[in-house]
């Protein structure tokens, strides 16, 4: 009875004890349970006093086993963090604390449990433990350490990172003096100094990119921030930060060096370089350019586009290469280009254009190369004239050669032949007549010579000085002294040539070309009409062209033209044709670096044109 | 030898007519020489004479360098005559110019017509060799 009472005194004891607590025998039966352990596992009004722990809990970790056993031979503890899921399905966590139960003969009777329910504190810490993880991460990824330092004990903190960052070893108990001798003698070394005096006494934070030695003798870049602590007006100490910038800071200095170095070569390169934004303005332009442009600064050539600097036409032109580059993102390549400035300064470039994408890789601009060939283009088109003179002057040369030996071979032949006849001859009669052809043979012999001599001597005369002549007195001189000649044919000289224009030529030629063509016009006259003779001029191109046109028989050119000039070719008629004529009068007028044109119409006239190079 | 019915000489140069005419007399092969004096009157003339009489030379002595027409535009018009019987045509030049030589070979591919190339002068000992109807 006694017991009895004793028991449910325990019993009501226990109940009411404010921590969740409770008693197992030696066969794990629950024998006393408090209210609040009821609760915390939601028994509710079951009676489960008499039921042992495993049936109580479906499930119990393999340590609590363990633990409850170890209880039963006298060793008791903390088991830590158990989990345990709620009907609503909730995660909680309980700290077990399971002792051995003796009665009062220090008999071990069972196993006391008692538990805390730390769910709170479990996600506090697990927020912390992540907190901190991520903290540890991020410094360890940006290189960023931290560091403390207190002014009430004058000890100094670093972070892990702070000293990885110095490369002292993991030991290592910095003191302020210390800290600051780190930085480089000079200017960091005084920038820190001012900046923790300032933190103390102004209470300023400070972030500076400073360099270090660190422990290992390696210079290093970092950014030190800092600020400081106060508590009631009293200076508490100081917290920061420390970031390792050296790679950042290197990358830098590189990039820099290597702008400078494109700079220079694109500013020293003897091409122009300029970089094209999408509206064709430049947005960047190199020495080169800018000489090219006549101006001192590139910053005068930014933004302007093409329509600006060249011709219109020119630059409409460039525009459209500009577009099809960016459109097409096909770059030109080597193209040549005719660039007019403004200023009518003409140059020939070999051009090449590429297209500037993007990471979308779309076109963002063009980069521009220009070489200026203008003075290759120069020496190119003298070469060709060259070549072309060269070829014009061998095969007039070979055609002489043809010429004079033809006319010479052609006598001598006949020379030859006559003297053939001449040895076997007997009748009186016969060689007489011979020999007024060996006669005749000599003249025209005598004749050839002349011709050739003359031709020879315009041919050798090339490049003879011109002089500048009003055109009308040549003209009146050379009329003057055919004036007989023109009488006895009726002929009409109309002269429509305006007394300022002026010709520059060989003089001698001048008068020779005018005799040829006048008389030339006189003797090939329409045999039904008088001939009327007219001289005009006017400008073409580098050329002052005289024209002389007449009213006479005409020429049948698809015929004849490829011979009109020709040496010894005669197409009329006419006993005095000797075919010399117009031979030496296209000779003069290309010595004088001319040319002729000829219109013809076979029954109503010709037209001559005689182009002379106002050049020297 | 054979008798010649006609012979033409064609050629500016009154020496040279002299000279073929009286080594052709010499021979005494044929009693009509026709000489012209240049490609067109010659051409004119045997266009006529083939309407009239229906007969062409046997023998052309042919110069090429002739005023109005040269030799060679009076080839061109000779071959295209309708002239069944092969003619003999002896080109004779003082030219040396190449360009004449290959005319010569382009006029031989393309006719009947037997054409020889003789540089000035022509010698008694060849005018007989050349002067055979072809």
């Amino acid at each position: 009875m006694l017991k009895d009472t004793q028991a449910s005194l325990n019993n009501y004891l226990i109940k009411q004890l404010p921590k969740a607590t409770a008693f197992f025998n030696t066969d794990f039966e629950l024998v006393h349970v408090s209210d609040r352990w009821i609760s915390d596992f939601e028994f509710g009004q079951r009676n489960i006093l008499g039921q042992t722990i495993y049936e109580l809990f479906d499930h119990l970790d393999q340590g609590m086993e363990e633990s409850l056993e170890a209880c039963l031979l006298g060793k008791g503890g903390e088991l830590g963090p158990q989990l345990y899921v709620d009907k609503s399905g909730n995660e909680r966590w309980f700290e077990w604390t399971n002792i051995p139960w003796y009665d009062d003969k220090e008999n071990i009777i069972g196993v006391i449990i008692q538990t805390e329910e730390i769910t709170r504190q479990k996600e506090d810490r697990s927020k912390l433990e992540k907190l901190e993880l991520l903290l540890n991460d991020k410094s360890e990824i940006a290189k960023i350490g931290s560091w403390e330092y207190d002014a009430i004990t004058g000890k100094l903190y670093w972070c892990p990172m702070t000293k990885r960052i110095h490369e002292v070893p993991e030991d290592y108990q910095p003191d302020m003096d210390e800290a600051i001798d780190f930085y480089l003698e000079g200017y960091s070394r005084n920038t820190i100094s001012m900046a923790v005096y300032n933190a103390m006494e102004h209470r300023t934070p400070w972030s500076e990119k400073l360099q270090l030695t660190t422990y290992k003798g390696n210079e290093i870049w970092v950014i030190a921030a800092g600020k400081p602590l106060f508590k009631g007006g009293e200076f508490q100490g100081l917290i920061g930060t420390f970031q390792d910038i050296t790679d950042h800071v290197r990358s830098e200095i590189k990039t820099r060096e290597s702008e400078h170095l494109l700079r220079t070569m694109v500013d020293n390169l003897p091409l122009n370089v300029y970089i094209k934004d999408l509206e064709s303005r430049k947005i960047l332009v190199n020495r080169s350019e800018c000489e090219y442009l006549g101006v001192e600064d590139a910053s005068e050539l930014i933004g302007k586009t093409d329509f600006d600097l060249y011709d219109r036409e020119i630059a409409q032109v460039s525009r459209e290469e500009d577009l099809s580059v960016l459109n097409s993102l096909n770059p030109i390549l080597g193209k040549e280009t005719l660039n007019v400035r403004k200023d009518g300064g003409v140059t020939t470039f070999l051009t090449s254009k590429i297209p500037l994408t993007g990471t979308d890789g779309k076109a963002y601009g063009l980069l521009g190369i220009s070489m200026d060939i203008s003075n290759l283009k120069q020496q190119e088109s003298e070469l060709r004239n060259l070549i072309n003179v060269t070829s014009l002057q061998n095969k007039k040369l070979v055609n002489f050669a043809h010429i004079v030996s033809h006319n010479l071979r052609s006598h001598t032949a006949n020379f030859s032949m006559l003297l053939d006849f001449l040895t076997s001859e007997t009748d009186e009669d016969e060689k007489k007549k011979i020999i007024e052809m060996l006669t005749l043979a000599s003249d025209n012999l005598l004749e050839t010579l002349e011709n050739l001599n003359e031709v020879v001597s315009i041919s050798t005369n090339v490049g003879q000085e011109k002089v500048r002549v009003k055109l009308n007195d040549k003209i009146a001189s050379v009329c003057k002294s055919l004036a007989p000649f023109l009488r006895n044919h009726k002929a009409t000289i109309i002269n429509e040539v305006s007394d300022d224009t002026h010709v520059k030529v060989v003089t001698a030629y001048l008068d020779s070309i005018l005799m040829n063509f006048i008389t030339n016009a006189v003797k090939y006259r329409h045999p039904d009409r008088p001939p009327v003779i007219t001289l005009s001029a006017g400008k073409k191109e580098k050329y002052t062209v005289l024209s002389i046109a007449d009213n006479g028989l005409g020429i049948d050119l698809e015929k004849h033209g490829e011979k009109l000039f020709g040496m010894y070719k005669t197409f009329h008629e006419n006993a005095e044709a000797r075919g010399i004529g117009l031979y030496i009068t296209k000779n003069q007028v290309e010595a004088m670096e001319g040319k002729i044109t000829t219109r013809s119409e076979v029954g109503k006239g010709t037209t001559f044109n005689i182009f002379f190079n106002e050049k020297n | 030898m054979k008798k010649i019915d006609t012979i033409s000489v064609i050629d500016d140069d009154p020496i040279t007519v002299f000279g073929i005419k009286k080594m052709l007399d010499s021979l005494g092969i044929c009693d009509t020489i026709i000489t012209y004096p240049n490609g067109k009157l010659a051409i004119d003339g045997i266009r006529e004479r083939l309407e009239s009489h229906g007969s062409v030379p046997d023998v052309i002595f042919l110069d090429i360098n002739m005023p109005i027409m040269d030799g060679w535009q009076f080839l061109e018009e000779f071959i295209s005559l309708p002239v069944d019987k092969t003619v003999r045509i002896n080109i004779v030049t003082s030219s040396i110019d190449p360009l004449d030589r290959q005319n010569w070979e382009s006029y031989k591919s393309r006719t009947h017509h037997l054409i020889d190339f003789k540089n000035k002068p022509i010698r008694h000992k060849d005018i007989a060799e050349i002067t055979r109807a072809a």
